[in-house]
């Protein structure tokens, strides 16, 4: 399968802690220019996967793939030079640096301002590049500001465009939305379509808003109890009468 | 007219040493409580060189900041893996091994606790022009350190401080950040160790020991932290005050008691009020 | 052989005043997290209170180590009142309170070292007694140590495991978060803690001065060995891992001093160093 060269590719993972089984023999593609929703209750090991693929702990079995290399045994500072790059659901900016250097210092060529012969004009080249990537999220007006100021909306869409301005050909979202008010909610669509799709990265996000789902998505999987119990076509999945009925419920209105 | 000089020159020194200082632990948030082990280190190599091999005192400064360079690195790599507070009790623990270290092994005169006899080039011989050519000298690493710390590596730095674990995810390894700086910030107070020996004359090992990292600590902590103002404003501060005591008439077995309960106020002080110290750009509330 | 058991007495000896200032040590930091580096001074207000006391003053032993050690923990109390609570409500974390505890036992030391100028001062008079056994020589004054160090730790022991302070106490050293969540009245069980520490190190004290006297800095020896033996012994069993530490500490700079004599604190502090590396949460935790 020629898809399984390009991308993300989750080869029968498994992983437990302890006794506790979290999934078992889940298999997830995140092709390029498309992203790849997870959604599936609390619980249900979102944020393992996430972890597994960026090196933070080994799966009990199975292999990840980013464009046709295998990633084992990487150390969680290394994936970015295979082309991955995560966002956390916790935020992490740094606090201290203001929003322009949250970005700046994300970029895989941030240092050589100081180094090579043509430093300054990377690094001017940088800026422009980081101003284009905040006024994507309306953060332009706050570039001079510590990130630790901002409220945490701002936060949290400044450390998606940090994920992005890494360069990565494959990004890991961990609930992009998850905290934010309902007026910020369409920056990360358009964060997620204009920046990321256009530019042919593979996302794979995992998420409880359905709506971002249903908004960037182009497949999903669904992962309860340990399994992917539905993935594909992210409209014909949302419709899905097993799908409604174990997992978004009755009231969701499709 | 040449105690001020003497006191001048000892600014221009401790300046050196805050300035270093302040790259680690304000802007690389790696608390220090050992930079007098590498203070000593610097003067001790630079005088041994000078006094008892004979080389010229330039150079001998040059290899004792560089291999007080060698030694912060290595005794840094140990302790990477461990965090905050622990690596703090750490660093502390390394004064009291060097201070063994310079009190059993490091080379003295006969008859003495200490070192002395420097060989002095004309630039530094005689008080005036010491007093210039260590005060230009520290201006020089003033301009050197604000360079780094404007520029994208200040950058890195701050978020090695910040969040390291995040600067990992985004594909820089922190560690290296830390280990370039702590080498960098140690040749450069090996290079005030060895114009403190200058300064002195005489050096021994009761010089180096945990008192003198506090004092360190204090210069920076009152200065503020990661500020390269705060660095010399601290030790221009302290010293002046210190010097101003004097004037008090106290007696001369108090003199050194009242200096210490005085730091040890200003410790509490700043814990408790101002923790960013006067012109200071990071508070920490670890 | 004999030397060994020589050097395994003195090291014995040495871990009784270890395992008082440890424990009181591990006590604070194990619940509190606070690291009291002032506990040393404590230790050492207690010790020159006994020895104005009795050598100056002639006032008679036992009420001068009384006296001392009520010293001992009105000193403790106020600093955890005056330095570290102010340092905590204004947001200060582990590392701020720290540096307060640092400025605090500079203050206090900058007192004695002005009073005193450095000279040791040894509260008792004449030789103690000492025999000999199989060779190898015993103070009668180990023994004294070993009673007080015996009997304040079984006080502890019932303290912890038989009063409902004492299991608040338990209870912040597993899980401080929770303790409190749970309505352990952390307020009144700290007073409990630095005052029974404080008490405990102001036995020390004043069994120190008694015995081999002070000077200025040894309020800081005394408090960095402590902290060399809670690191060794953990804090998760606190009277165990004490013990363990102190022991293990006391025989090894028995032997420390004994082979290499000018390397004192390098032995001390290069065992702590390496114990952080490579095991923080000792050999107990």
């Amino acid at each position: 399968m020629t898809l399984r060269n390009n991308g993300l590719y989750i080869d029968r993972l498994s992983m437990n802690f302890g006794g506790v089984v979290v999934f078992e023999d889940i298999s997830i593609e995140a092709p390029p220019s498309k992203v790849t929703a997870c959604i599936g209750p609390n619980g249900a090991g979102k944020t393992t996967i996430i972890n597994i693929v960026c090196g933070v702990f080994p799966p009990r079995a199975g292999k990840v793939y980013i464009d046709g290399v295998q990633l084992s045994g990487v150390r969680p500072f290394n994936t970015v030079r295979y082309g991955l790059c995560r966002s956390f659901q916790d935020v992490r900016i740094f606090p201290s640096l203001t929003a322009i250097e949250n970005v700046l210092v994300a970029m895989p060529n941030h240092l050589s301002g100081l180094f090579l012969p043509g430093g300054w004009r990377q690094e001017r080249a940088n800026r422009e590049r980081a101003r284009h990537l905040l006024q994507a999220v309306a953060l332009e007006s706050a570039a001079e500001r510590a990130a630790g100021e901002l409220p945490f909306g701002q936060q949290k869409l400044l450390s998606l465009v940090r994920a992005i301005a890494t360069g990565a050909r494959v990004l890991l979202l961990d609930e992009p939305a998850a905290g934010l008010e309902s007026d910020l909610i369409p920056h990360v669509v358009d964060l997620i379509r204009s920046l990321v799709k256009a530019e042919g990265r593979a996302t794979f996000l995992v998420e409880h808003n359905i709506e971002l789902v249903r908004q960037v998505a182009d497949q999903i999987c669904v992962l309860q109890a340990g399994r992917i119990i539905a993935s594909g076509d992210v409209r014909r999945v949302l419709d899905d009468q097993t799908v409604i009925r174990e997992y978004l419920g009755q009231v969701y209105n499709v | 007219m040449e105690h001020l000089l003497y006191i001048g020159t000892l600014i221009a020194v401790w300046t050196i040493v805050a300035l270093a200082a302040n790259l680690v632990i304000g802007y690389t948030g790696m608390m220090s409580m050992g930079q007098a082990a590498y203070l000593g280190v610097g003067a001790y190599v630079t005088a041994t060189l000078n006094i008892l091999l004979g080389v010229n005192f330039y150079l001998a400064l040059l290899i004792g900041s560089i291999i007080t360079a060698v030694v912060g690195a290595i005794t840094l790599l140990p302790l990477l893996r461990i965090g905050g507070f622990y690596f703090a009790l750490a660093t502390l623990g390394i004064n009291f091994v060097f201070f063994d270290f310079f009190h059993n092994l490091a080379p003295r005169v006969e008859g003495s606790e200490g070192l002395y006899g420097l060989q002095l080039p004309d630039l530094l011989a005689s008080s005036a022009p010491r007093f210039a050519t260590t005060v230009a000298v520290a201006i020089a690493c003033a301009l050197l350190c604000q360079a780094i710390v404007t520029s994208p590596l200040g950058r890195a730095l701050r978020a090695t401080r910040d969040r390291p674990d995040a600067l990992a995810a985004l594909g820089k390894d922190p560690r290296r950040y830390q280990v370039l700086i702590w080498t960098f910030a140690a040749g450069l107070t090996g290079l005030a160790g060895g114009l403190y020996a200058a300064t002195l004359f005489y050096i021994d090992p009761t010089l180096f020991t945990l008192d003198a990292s506090i004092l360190v600590l204090v210069y920076i902590g009152v200065g503020g932290l990661a500020s390269t103002t705060g660095s010399v404003l601290g030790v221009i501060l302290l010293i002046a005050f210190n010097e101003s005591l004097r004037f008090l008439g106290l007696p001369s077995q108090f003199v050194g008691p009242f200096q210490q309960a005085i730091y040890g106020l200003l410790l509490i002080l700043l814990m408790i009020f101002r923790r960013r110290g006067l012109v200071g750009k990071y508070d920490f509330t670890e | 052989m004999t030397i060994l058991l020589q050097v395994l007495s003195t090291g014995v000896g040495l871990a009784g005043y270890y395992a008082l200032i440890a424990v009181g040590f591990a006590l604070i930091f194990g619940t509190l997290r606070i690291f009291h580096v002032a506990h040393g001074t404590v230790f050492m207000i207690a010790g020159y209170a006994f020895f104005s006391l009795h050598r100056l003053l002639g006032v008679n032993v036992f009420a001068s180590a009384v006296v001392g050690v009520f010293c001992a923990v009105v000193a403790g109390l106020a600093i955890d009142k005056i330095v570290y609570g102010p340092v905590l409500r204004r947001g200060g974390g582990m590392f701020a309170v720290f540096i307060a505890s640092l400025g605090a036992a500079l203050i206090v030391e900058a007192g004695f070292l002005a009073w005193s100028k450095g000279v040791v001062s040894v509260a008792r008079t004449g030789m103690l007694d000492t025999f000999i056994v199989g060779g190898v020589a015993f103070r009668a004054f180990d023994f004294v140590i070993f009673a007080f160090v015996a009997a304040a730790f079984g006080a502890l022991y019932l303290w912890l495991h038989r009063t409902s302070t004492g299991l608040e106490v338990r209870g912040l050293t597993d899980n401080a978060y929770l303790a409190a969540v749970v309505g352990v009245n952390v307020r009144r069980t700290r007073y409990a803690i630095f005052l029974i520490a404080s008490a405990l190190a102001g036995l020390a004290g004043v069994l120190v001065a008694y015995d081999t006297g002070l000077e200025p800095s040894i309020g800081f020896k005394m408090l960095f060995i402590g902290v060399v033996a809670v690191i060794l012994g953990g804090v998760r069993n606190i009277l165990l891992g004490t013990v363990v530490g102190a022991t293990c500490l006391g025989v090894l700079t028995a032997f420390a001093g004994f082979l290499f004599p000018e390397w004192n604190s390098f032995t001390i502090f290069l065992i702590m160093i390496v114990l952080i590396i490579i095991r923080p949460q000792g050999i107990l935790g």
